[in-house]
């Protein structure tokens, strides 16, 4: 480590958010309980639960004065958003540990933050964050009905075969439409193009770049 | 066979009317009408028009209805029936209507007829209908919460349309790979049962 002025940056990047700096100015006499309490509810947070109660028992119940649980609180966010940001495969758990050793955080609380990095309720969290970022609804649920109507009030003799399809999507709305035979088919070989694109897109070698 | 056309009065009436129009005439009207049969609610010619209908064939307003109406009735009897065009011309005889325009209803009959019977084959109760299809293949390359992505994604465009009017509706849905590659599974199995049927 004597190279260390030749050192990578940080995963927080090459400033230190101001939070996680308070934070880490905060944590003193801060016994373990009391941070796996915070960080406790600082993943239920981030996981989209509502905190409000289990932060006021948590702040009426301790010696520490609320502002400086509050300066705990935001750094602690911070850490762990940040570090859900970046893939598993580029943040690697040795570095993060590095890093935090780094904002001179005790070395148990840094097991702790790395317990639920790299731990198994790390995809939900991932799930959780990404739910606030834009994107169009996704296909929740697709019920097809394949028809052929014999015989119409126009004519005796239809024998016409269509395909009624109910898509239910990610932002709740239904829609329901009819599908002529021909789109039909158009459709079908639409979607198996892009599959066939997107196959060749995973290929090439933009992706194979490592981060 | 039986006759799809029973001489009421009101038939009766009607083909007193048509007997005295020019076969000329008659033949234009008569393609005008087929070819808006299948469009529901919309009347074949505008006010205007029909007056100048009226004078064109000497007929007053209640004839000029009564001729429009019955063939129109006539083509939709045709229409639902299947029936051919020399099994027309029969029933056309039948009803007295004078050879030569019981010739140009069947003639109209031939040539227009079967692309009616596919244009209403293809019309449904189904509020609205798949008209277009289009997509766009992305690869993400993050988001506020995730960097480093490089996830393809597609956005499905679907064009839905109401059955009478011009106004597209559009609905966007977003695939990742796994999603289209289950969508698609699916519509995999709507063609075996497509196929079923043939």
């Amino acid at each position: 480590m004597s190279l260390s002025n030749v050192k990578d940056t940080s995963f927080l990047g090459g400033r230190i958010p101001p939070e996680i700096e308070s934070m880490s100015k905060n944590l003193k006499d801060v016994d373990q309980e009391l941070f796996r309490k915070l960080l406790k509810a600082v993943v239920s947070a981030l996981e989209g639960k509502d905190c409000r109660e289990i932060m006021k028992s948590i702040a009426e119940s301790s010696v520490i004065p609320q502002e400086r649980l509050s300066h705990i609180i935001a750094g602690m966010h911070r850490v762990l958003s940040e570090a859900i940001r970046l893939p598993a495969s580029s943040l690697k758990q040795e570095t993060f540990k590095e890093d935090l050793r780094e904002l001179r955080i005790p070395e148990d609380f840094i097991t702790d933050f790395s317990s639920v990095v790299f731990g198994n309720r790390r995809a939900a969290l991932e799930a959780a964050s990404s739910q606030s970022d834009p994107h169009l609804p996704s296909l929740e649920e697709f019920k097809w009905r394949v028809d052929v109507s014999i015989s119409t009030s126009s004519l005796a003799r239809a024998l016409q075969p269509s395909v009624l399809m109910q898509l239910k999507l990610s932002d709740g709305s239904f829609q329901r439409f009819e599908v002529p035979v021909s789109k039909f088919q158009e459709l079908r070989y639409n979607v198996a193009l892009i599959l066939k694109e997107m196959n060749d897109l995973e290929k090439r070698s933009i992706l194979k770049i490592q981060d | 066979m039986t006759s799809i056309i029973k001489e009421t009065q009101s038939i009766k009436d009607a083909v007193a009317f048509i007997n005295t129009i020019d076969v000329n005439k008659f033949s234009r009207l008569l393609s005008r009408i087929i070819q808006k049969l299948h469009v529901k609610g919309e009347r074949t010619f505008s006010e205007e028009e029909e007056q100048k209908l009226q004078a064109a064939l000497s007929l007053d307003k209640n004839a000029l209805d009564l001729v429009l109406e019955t063939a129109a009735f006539i083509l939709e009897q045709a229409v639902y029936h299947s029936i051919k065009p020399a099994a027309l011309l029969q029933q056309l005889e039948q009803i007295h209507l004078n050879p030569d325009k019981a010739e140009v209803f069947s003639q109209s009959w031939a040539s227009a007829g079967p692309e009616l019977v596919e244009k209403l084959k293809r019309n449904t109760f189904a509020p609205k209908k798949l008209d277009f299809v289009s997509w766009q293949l992305n690869l993400q390359m993050a988001q506020s919460s995730q960097a480093r992505l490089k996830s393809p994604s597609a956005v499905l465009q679907l064009g839905v349309r109401n059955e009478d009017s011009e106004v597209q509706e559009n609905i966007f849905v977003e695939f990742n790979h796994q999603q289209l590659l289950e969508f698609y599974n699916k519509l995999e199995i709507v063609q075996g049962q497509l196929d079923s049927l043939t």
